[in-house]
C-alpha cells in the first residue's frame, strides 16, 4: 500500500520551460569557484611571481 | 538558438577571464619588464670553451656604471666561477654555457632560472639590490653527481666589491 502511494506522488510532473529552469545552486557554486580562481591567479602572478625578486629583465 | 541567461553570464565571464590572464602577462612583459630566456646569447663551440674569448676565463667584468657581465660555465658537477661575486645595486647579465651535458642554472628561490645547453649561450639579466648571498642549483639531471651540483652568488656591498676579484 505504502509503495503504491509513493509511486503516485512521483508521477506528478511539473513542466518547466527552458527559461524557467534556474539552477541557482549551480550558479552559486560556479561563482564561488570563479572567485577562488581569480584570487589564486592574483596571488600566483602578483605576489608569488612578481614579488619573487631577482627576475629576468633582459 | 536559445541560450539560457545563466549560460550567457558564464560565457561572458569566461571570456573576460581569458582576457584578464592575457592582460596580466602583457602587463608583466611591458610595465614590469619581465623577459623570457631566448637564443639571444648565440652559440659557442662546446668542445673548445678554453679558446673562446668569452668563456676561456669564467669571470665577472664591469661593462658600464653599475652594469656587469658574468661569464659562467656549468659543468659536471660545478659552476665556475664559484662563488660569483657581484656588487649590490647593479645590473648583471649572466652568460652561461656548458662544455658537457645539459645543466640548469637557478638562483634559488627567485625567478632567475634557465637551462644551460652545450653549444648554446644562455643570457639572463638580473638586478641585484641588497647585499646578501644566493645559492645556485643545477635543476636539470646531469649525471650521477647532479644532486651535489651547486654554486653561489655573493652580492657584496658596493664599496667592498672589486671587479675581477674572483680569482
Amino acid at each position: 500500500m505504502q509503495d503504491g502511494r509513493d509511486m503516485e506522488e512521483e508521477q506528478t510532473v511539473r513542466e518547466l520551460s527552458h527559461d524557467e529552469f534556474d539552477p541557482n545552486g549551480t550558479l552559486a557554486l560556479i561563482a564561488v569557484y570563479f572567485v577562488i580562481l581569480l584570487a589564486m591567479w592574483v596571488f600566483m602572478y602578483f605576489v608569488e611571481f612578481l614579488g619573487n625578486e631577482l627576475t629576468v629583465v633582459g | 538558438m536559445n541560450i539560457h541567461s545563466y549560460e550567457k553570464i558564464w560565457l561572458v565571464v569566461a571570456i573576460l577571464l581569458i582576457v584578464g590572464f592575457i592582460s596580466t602577462v602583457t602587463y608583466g612583459a611591458t610595465a614590469v619588464g619581465i623577459d623570457m630566456v631566448d637564443d639571444e646569447g648565440g652559440t659557442v663551440n662546446a668542445s673548445a670553451l678554453d679558446e673562446d674569448p668569452r668563456f676561456s676565463e669564467p669571470r665577472v667584468e664591469q661593462v658600464g656604471d653599475n652594469e656587469y657581465e658574468a661569464y659562467v660555465i656549468a659543468q659536471q658537477y660545478i659552476f665556475n666561477p664559484d662563488p660569483i661575486r657581484v656588487p649590490a645595486n647593479s645590473t648583471v647579465t649572466f652568460f652561461i654555457t656548458s662544455p658537457d651535458v645539459i645543466h640548469g642554472f637557478e638562483i634559488v628561490g627567485t625567478n632567475a632560472n634557465t637551462m644551460v645547453i652545450p653549444g648554446q649561450v644562455a643570457k639572463i639579466t638580473v638586478n641585484f639590490n641588497d647585499p646578501g648571498e644566493y645559492g645556485i642549483v643545477c635543476h636539470e639531471y646531469c649525471g650521477s653527481g647532479h644532486h651535489t651540483m651547486e654554486g653561489s652568488v655573493v652580492v657584496q656591498p658596493e664599496d667592498e666589491f672589486e671587479p675581477g676579484g674572483d680569482e
